[in-house]
């Protein structure tokens, strides 16, 4: 018999589905307009960069919400890797994701309502949520304002280095996307995760 | 571009005998040439500028009259026909003394004298361009409409392509972004007999295109406003209306981008592919996506996202195939 604790509250799951969201069409329009091309079928230039301009001003929107509500709910905290023996936790758990989960062995640090994410889990989500994403909305918004881009770099056009460094950083967050999509389905069963995103309720 | 077809032939017969007088040339003018030339300018520009009529050479000249022909040196000694004697077209019999003679007006030479051969072939172009269609428009069209011959200078020798656009699309916003000389070519509306056709706002008929304004401070209205150009040709004269130019995107944004064959034309043979990008001369003045791309840095990209797909695929896989087995085990 599994055990079910509220682990989630609504604002999390409202914010975390619309960046879901957000994050899938800046994924499909960005892809359109960087691989743009006549002969690779994707969305209609035109079309994918008036989508891919709001999608984008709408995840600002929701970054700035998803920060001002982890600090006045205090879920930022949970953001942060506690040490002692951070590497070790971190190890463990890569061991778990390697091996364990093969064979079958439970979680090695289960989910509680004071500690939602294991070691690795807070590294890397804060990586992400506070290293990738600040970069990727910050060059987005120089991008669509180019007049706060550097006049010249290398003897090339400024707004160069910002394009390359939204590129880069909306990889990242594409290639954790597709991680943590098919992490999602790593728990108690294949669907437990994608319950509690939708519920709030964990089930152990 | 009225081309008087007495003057027109007349010119194109003395190219023809090679006339060097009347026959526009790529080769360079000699500096004493020059010296002389600006030398004789200077007795325009006592004058003919902001400073002569500030300061008039003479206390009983109406320098009110002025205020349309006056000209800087600044300005013009840099432009293409810097070089030359301003008599060279304006009236070399009639502007040599003061006051000049009223017949000096009609004796400016037109660019057909010195330009027939390229009169000869863009005037079909211009035929079949948008001005030339509507009736009543054509007549009040000469070269001078969009083309000043004491400021402008050709792409080549402007090379930036940022100060190419700017000259370039002044030509056109000087009446599409004014209702006053908007008014002065207009025909009569279609919706408004007996008046002239309103300006249409350059905002709304382009809100179509995303980022507008970005666009006129990186690209001409010709990119789009003209026929598809092969490499190394001239843009065709013939300037579309809005339902025959360019609106597909990916003319420009792509990595075949057409700029190369057109505001880019004369710094293609210098592309380098510079620090590993596609069309690196397109970025020493604009980031233009899909079109200034980094070969290798996409292909990494994409081999990071497939091997990532198949790792979660492998990794998932993985999974079923031991869970079955432990279930068998299990069961046994």
């Amino acid at each position: 018999m599994s055990e079910r604790v509220y682990l989630l509250p609504l604002w999390i799951r409202l914010w975390h589905w619309t960046n879901a969201l957000l994050i899938i069409t800046l994924t499909i329009t960005g892809v359109s307009l960087h691989f743009a091309d006549p002969k690779l079928p994707l969305v209609e230039f035109s079309l994918a960069a008036r989508i891919h301009d709001l999608a984008g001003l709408a995840l600002v929107a929701a970054y700035g919400f998803f920060v001002i509500a982890n600090i006045v709910s205090g879920n930022w905290w949970q953001y942060v890797p506690k040490p002692p023996g951070i590497l070790d936790r971190c190890m463990k758990q890569a061991r778990w994701y390697l091996w364990g989960i093969f064979k079958g062995e439970p979680h090695p640090y289960p989910v509680t309502l004071e500690v939602n994410f294991n070691a690795m889990q807070a590294l890397i989500y804060w990586f992400i949520m506070y290293l990738m994403m600040p970069t990727l909305l910050i060059t987005g918004l120089i991008f669509m304002f180019p007049q706060f881009a550097p006049d010249r770099v290398f003897d090339m056009d400024g707004l160069l280095p910002v394009a390359v460094l939204h590129y880069l950083t909306g990889t990242v967050i594409v290639l954790f996307m597709i991680a943590h999509m098919y992490l999602g389905t790593t728990g108690h069963t294949v669907t437990t995760m994608f319950k509690t995103m939708i519920t709030g309720w964990h089930e152990h | 571009m009225r081309v008087s077809g007495y003057r027109y032939l007349i010119a194109l017969l003395l190219i023809g005998w090679g006339c060097p007088a009347l026959a526009a040339s790529d080769a360079p003018v000699d500096q004493t040439t020059i010296e002389m030339n600006r030398k004789a300018n200077e007795a325009c520009y006592a004058c003919h500028s902001a400073a002569g009529i500030a300061k008039p050479p003479k206390a009983d000249i109406d320098m009110s009259k002025l205020k349309d022909s006056r000209l800087e040196p600044t300005i013009y000694n840099p432009s293409d026909h810097g070089v030359m004697d301003c008599r060279e077209c304006h009236s070399k019999t009639h502007y040599t003394d003061y006051p000049h003679a009223e017949a000096g007006k009609s004796e400016t030479v037109g660019c057909t004298a010195c330009h027939a051969a390229k009169v000869l072939r863009l005037e079909p172009q211009f035929n079949a361009s948008v001005h030339a269609k509507v009736q009543g428009v054509k007549e009040k069209f000469t070269c001078f409409t969009c083309h000043n011959p004491h400021i402008n200078i050709v792409q080549k020798r402007l090379q930036d392509p940022a100060k190419i656009v700017a000259q370039d699309n002044h030509g056109c916003l000087e009446c599409h972004n004014s209702s006053e000389m908007f008014a002065k070519f207009a025909p009569e509306g279609e919706k408004t007999p007996g008046l002239k056709k309103l300006r249409p706002d350059i905002d709304t008929i382009h809100d179509w295109l995303p980022n507008a304004k970005a666009h006129w401070q990186s690209v001409r209205c010709i990119e789009c406003h003209t026929p598809e150009v092969a490499e190394n040709k001239m843009l065709s004269h013939e300037i579309l209306d809005k339902e025959k130019s360019e609106k597909k995107c990916l003319s420009c944004h792509s990595a075949n981008s057409t700029l190369k064959a057109r505001l880019y034309r004369h710094m293609v043979k210098d592309e380098q592919q510079k620090y590993g990008f596609t069309n690196s001369v397109l970025l020493s003045n604009s980031y233009i996506i899909g079109a200034t791309r980094h070969p290798l840095l996409d292909s990494i990209i994409i081999a990071l996202v497939i091997a990532t797909l198949l790792g979660v695929l492998l990794h998932g896989a993985i999974r079923i195939v031991m869970s079955l087995r432990r279930k068998k085990e299990e069961s046994q």
